[in-house]
């Protein structure tokens, strides 16, 4: 098991490692082809790990393997070790599986991209990242990992280097990232000073059990959490990070790396659970951003960009899940979703692709009579996504909900948004595909519509989509909480859920949601469907996206600069530098009498020094 | 045979610098000289390193002779764990800059492969002398090829900056002399494993202040906009990746156990100064115009973040800091050799006029790359490590300064990517043509080792960070090498 659980790691990587040392050597599309083998490859290790750990009895199941101490100074130590159990078992099958299905998918869309070897590069190291990730045996494992999967997810964001936009927003995510590895780090910091170790299982067991220590863990660790996977308040670098190309939308900002933070609160539950304030807060969170990433997709008009906040959304769910215990029940939706997201980022791939890489849901408009394929899978993926049975949505999303209940007044109002977010879901959703896929096809449609060999798109394409639009309508009837719940079952040992809701909860959520889904559904249709508006009004705040990123522009960035333009002009020049124009002045007066620019120069930079001196001693003296 | 190695490492290059100064070679042939010489003086290092044993807390390789008997100065010169890795970074870094200076042809080769290499020399005595009067007789030693090397290979406004670097190096060294006299002459020896603790405030500020002139530190970093920017690339190199370290090594080695007392009075002071250069020099590189300004500027940070886990108090930052100043020598060295290698096509440094630099340019394009990220510790290479460690440590002396430490890699993050997209990506800057090549072969042989070392450091830190100091407690991290 653990040997398989390496070679899923170290494949994706030796990939990377591969394509950027062979260079020109390969073709273009052999780089495709090593980089989708070998995530392939990953996936049959993790299935191999897979079967070895079925064949265990369930309270063996988790197995730490340590290669060597990576880092260590005086009594600390931290080994390269790989925790392979349930939870991440989990997570390795997603991340691989649906990893090899885009990465196929990407041979056919980037096929004749002149930097199509960077891109499989960089796919892979994604891939390895994401891996290391999940299977990190310890905290800092997998602080490496969240990291890695950020520098990834910025390169590839940045894949279009000559276009500034695509530039920008790989620079905002990387930066709004690293905040989050920055207060994640100060949580293991408090760690090890509280434990000694940052093993989990060793954390875990010594960790404070309450207190504002407990707290300021779980804070700083949801704050890792809420960056990575563009919650409530660190979400604004996601729609921008549509900037990449499509298949990284679905593989990095939609199916694996923006759950992380799901993964995080699931992994590290023992420390939220000593935190329920910081447990509240990550629902809470989660609420308000499915709320309000519901209500900005519904006037967004880039196909990529709507999804991309349905995304933020459904997130949402999962952190509500997370945050109230019903830890199962996230990881299902996570996994669910990995499936119909991936599929609807991937089908609105095929049809940006077949029309002049246009991303404009206007000029998109009516193309499901020229795309038949497209429209039935894109459908699949909308159902699922509003959750109507017996699409995998339907399965997950309600027991997440039902979890609410259990939870008193603050409880009720989580639960009350969710299915508030179950009305917006609808809507925004069927708005974009009754706009894009029915109605007579618009004129620019017509004009740059090109089949490929007499199909929609190539076959390295079509086949990976099919695949998940299998996986969307039948990966749910894996759980219906209340009839049957293997998954639960199996990630009980590793994270349990705290959620109990009852039999009658369960069925009436579902039927609550799956009532005010097909509503927001049918609201989509009277509007978008029936009349054929074409472009949606909209209030100017919900355009503005809440005017987050006007607020983080004034916060962060213009307070730096502002701060480095003043130590520049008030410190460094006058004060540090003075003395050197003093000496250039010495040098323009005196070059002549050369003995006297000397003394000046000296004498100058004594004053300089004399004044550094008086700046520390300054120091000293107020720091004393 | 073994006990001679250290001297070997100070006397090889020096006496190699004596052969190039003679030999009756044209400027190519001298080069390919000392370029070889650099690389058996590498060879050396391996040797020391492969016969070191991290086992012991011993001086290792150690050799003392008299030298001055009436005042009990010697020859004494040795290494412990930790010195071996300021010597290694030293010669490897060395090495890259001396094939550097080679390979784009320096002019008036004769006169500066000799100085490279006797700079080589005094840098290694620096890092393994282990007597007061011969650490400051390299100390002085090793800035006196630094005023030619960078007064005649240098800029057009290197005479400006010469002057500068001479007078704010001669006054700490200055002060550093009369701290030196006066201890040496207290303790009745000069020879560092014989000496015993001191109190006196004086003394230790007498040598805080030195090398603090030299790491640089805020506010004593006058010399460095101007001198970074007008030396050559490979001697901003040296100056920024191994004699930059010199002041740190003095801290580690000198401030740090020989005046417990002072350090317990001032290590509030010291934090808030290493908090400070490193966020002031965050900030500035931030705004920094050009490419070679921000990786002088990410030095000032790097410098104060060092110094964070060097008064951290506890083995955290103490084993932090040796990795983390063994991570900038490398990473700094690449990134103002690659800086020189993007001048040399481009004419300027200034991202006003770069950009684009990417497009049909993979091995510039993916050494810039490579290097930038671990410059600005990524999670998971080397850099990450040794920050990581530090900021642990430093924490363990009050979360604020952990603080201070966490907005520093989110600045580094912001100042490094700026400086990347600058050269390479967006729209292509007037001053980058079509004829601008990649990087050739003969430039990747010299940045890709030291690439691969920072590579091989991040799948593996812990060579550095478990093997500084022998001790596993942090009881005695502190006086560790004082009696």
């Amino acid at each position: 098991m653990s040997a398989a659980a390496w070679i899923c790691l170290l494949l994706p990587l030796a990939s990377a490692i591969a394509i950027t040392v062979a260079g020109t050597a390969i073709p273009r599309r052999v780089a495709g082809w090593i980089s989708t083998a070998t995530t392939a490859g990953a996936f049959v290790a993790a299935v191999v790990a897979f079967a070895d750990m079925w064949s265990k009895a369930p309270q063996s199941r988790g197995q730490v393997t340590t290669s060597w101490t990576w880092l260590s100074a005086g009594p600390y130590h931290f080994g390269l070790s790989l925790l392979v159990d349930q939870l991440s078992i989990v997570m390795m099958l997603i991340v691989s599986g649906v990893g090899a299905l885009i990465v196929a998918y990407s041979v056919g869309y980037m096929d004749g991209d002149d930097e199509e070897r960077r891109y499989f590069a960089y796919m892979s190291l994604f891939v390895f990242s994401m891996l290391l990730l999940v299977e990190g045996g310890n905290l800092l494992l997998l602080l490496a990992g969240w990291g890695m999967v950020g520098l990834s997810s910025y390169l590839l964001i940045g894949y279009h280097q000559d276009r500034p936009s695509a530039i920008a927003a790989a620079k905002k995510a990387f930066v709004m990232n690293a905040f989050g590895d920055a207060t994640m780090a100060l949580a293991l910091f408090l760690l090890i000073q509280h434990t000694g170790s940052l093993d989990y299982r060793a954390v875990f067991a010594a960790s404070p059990h309450s207190g504002g220590v407990a707290n300021l863990i779980a804070l700083g660790l949801l704050g890792g959490a809420v960056a990575k996977s563009a919650q409530l308040p660190l979400h604004t670098w996601l729609p921008d990070a549509m900037e990449g190309p499509t298949p990284v939308s679905a593989l990095i900002h939609a199916a694996t790396m923006v759950t992380a933070g799901v993964y995080l609160i699931v992994r590290c539950h023992p420390l939220f659970e000593h935190a329920y304030v910081i447990q509240d807060l990550a629902a809470g969170l989660g609420a308000a951003t499915l709320l309000m990433a519901g209500l900005i997709a519904l006037v967004q008009t880039d196909i990529k960009r709507v999804i991309a906040y349905s995304t933020m959304s459904q997130i949402g769910y999962m952190f509500v899940g997370a945050g109230l215990g019903a830890y199962p029940n996230a990881m299902f939706h996570l996994m669910t979703h990995a499936f119909f997201k991936a599929l609807l980022f991937l089908a609105a791939g095929i049809a940006i692709h077949a029309i002049a890489s246009e991303q404009d849901i206007r000029k998109l408009a009516g193309i499901g009579k020229l795309m038949p394929f497209t429209r039935t899978v894109f459908l699949i993926g909308s159902l699922a996504l509003v959750g109507v049975f017996p699409f995998a949505g339907f399965f997950s999303k309600d027991s997440i909900l039902a979890a609410a209940l259990q939870r008193g007044w603050y409880g009720d109002v989580i639960y009350a948004a969710g299915l508030a977010g179950a009305f917006l879901t609808g809507v925004y959703t069927f708005r974009l595909f009754f706009i894009v896929f029915t109605g007579e096809p618009s004129a620019f449609a017509r004009e740059h519509f090109h089949r490929h060999h007499g199909k929609e798109g190539p076959s390295w394409m079509l086949a990976p989509v099919a695949a998940l639009a299998l996986l969307s309508c039948i990966g749910g009837f894996l759980q219906f909480s209340p009839v049957w719940h293997p998954f639960s079952d199996w990630l009980a040992p590793a994270a349990g859920s705290l959620a109990d809701p009852t039999n009658t909860q369960e069925w009436l959520t579902s039927a609550a949601a799956l009532a005010i889904g097909l509503a927001g559904i049918g609201v989509a249709w009277a509007i978008y469907g029936a009349k054929r508006v074409a472009a949606p009004r909209a209030w100017p705040v919900l355009q503005q996206k809440f005017y987050w990123d006007e607020l983080y522009d004034v916060l962060w960035y213009r307070t730096g600069d502002l701060a480095a333009r003043g130590l520049y002009a008030l410190v460094e020049t006058p004060l540090i530098g003075g003395s050197i124009a003093a000496v250039t002045g010495a040098f323009g007066l005196g070059s002549k009498e050369l003995s006297l620019a000397q003394t000046g120069l000296v004498r100058s930079y004594a004053l300089a020094l004399a004044g550094g001196l008086a700046v520390l001693a300054v120091v000293f003296l107020a720091a004393r | 045979m073994h006990h001679w190695l250290t001297t070997i490492l100070i006397v090889f290059p020096v006496a190699s610098a004596l052969l190039v100064a003679i030999a009756p070679f044209s400027t190519y042939w001298l080069g390919s000289l000392a370029a070889l010489a650099s690389l058996i003086e590498v060879g050396f290092w391996i040797t020391a390193a492969s016969k070191f044993d991290f086992g012991s807390s011993q001086l290792q390789f150690s050799q003392r002779a008299s030298w001055f008997r009436d005042l009990h100065v010697s020859w004494h010169v040795g290494q412990y764990a930790f010195s071996l890795w300021f010597v290694g970074m030293t010669v490897v870094v060395m090495a890259a800059c001396t094939i550097y200076g080679w390979w784009v042809g320096r002019d008036r080769g004769r006169a500066y492969f000799a100085l490279m290499l006797v700079l080589t020399g005094a840098i290694v005595g620096v890092f393994t002398s282990q007597d007061l009067l011969l650490f400051y007789a390299f100390f002085e030693a090793m800035l006196i090829p630094l005023y030619v090397l960078i007064g005649v290979w240098g800029g057009p406004d290197r005479m400006r900056a010469t002057i500068t670097f001479v007078v704010y190096t001669v006054v700490g060294s200055l002060l550093m002399l009369a701290s030196i006299v006066v201890f040496g002459l207290q303790q009745g020896t000069f020879d560092l494993t014989k000496m015993s603790t001191s109190s006196s405030t004086w003394l230790f500020l007498g040598f805080v202040v030195a090398f603090a002139i030299k790491s640089p530190l805020f506010p004593l970093h006058g010399w460095l906009p101007i001198t970074y920017r007008e030396s050559s690339p490979e001697v901003s190199a040296v100056l920024s990746g191994v004699v930059g370290k010199a002041g740190l090594y003095g801290l580690l080695r000198i401030a740090i156990p020989y005046f417990p007392q002072p350090v317990h009075d001032w290590r509030v002071v010291m934090l808030v100064l290493g908090s400070a250069s490193l966020v002031y020099g965050s900030l500035l590189a931030f705004r920094a115009p050009d490419f070679r300004g921000v990786v002088m500027y990410s030095s000032l940070a790097q410098a104060g973040l060092i110094v964070l886990g060097l008064f951290a108090h506890n083995s955290l930052g103490f084993d932090g800091a040796v990795l983390q100043i063994v991570n900038h020598a490398l990473v700094s060295a690449s990134l103002f050799l690659v800086a020189g290698m993007v001048e040399r096509r481009t004419s300027t440094g200034e991202f006003s006029k770069l950009g684009g630099m990417a497009r049909g340019r993979p091995a510039l394009a993916t050494v810039i790359m490579v290097a930038g990220v671990i410059s600005l510790a990524v999670p998971l290479s080397t850099s990450f490590a040794g920050e990581f460690l530090i900021l642990a440590g430093a924490f363990q002396q009050g979360w604020g300064w952990a603080v201070v430490g966490a907005v520093g890699i989110v600045l580094a993050a912001m100042y490094m990517l700026r400086a990347i997209s600058g050269v390479l990506h967006q729209d292509v800057g007037p001053a980058v043509s079509d004829r601008a090549t990649d990087l050739r072969l003969g430039e990747l042989a010299i940045v890709v080792p030291l690439l691969l070392c920072l590579l091989g450091l991040s799948a593996w830190p812990n060579l550095i960070s478990g093997h500084a100091t022998t001790t596993s407690s942090d009881a005695g991290a502190w006086t560790r090498y004082a009696p």
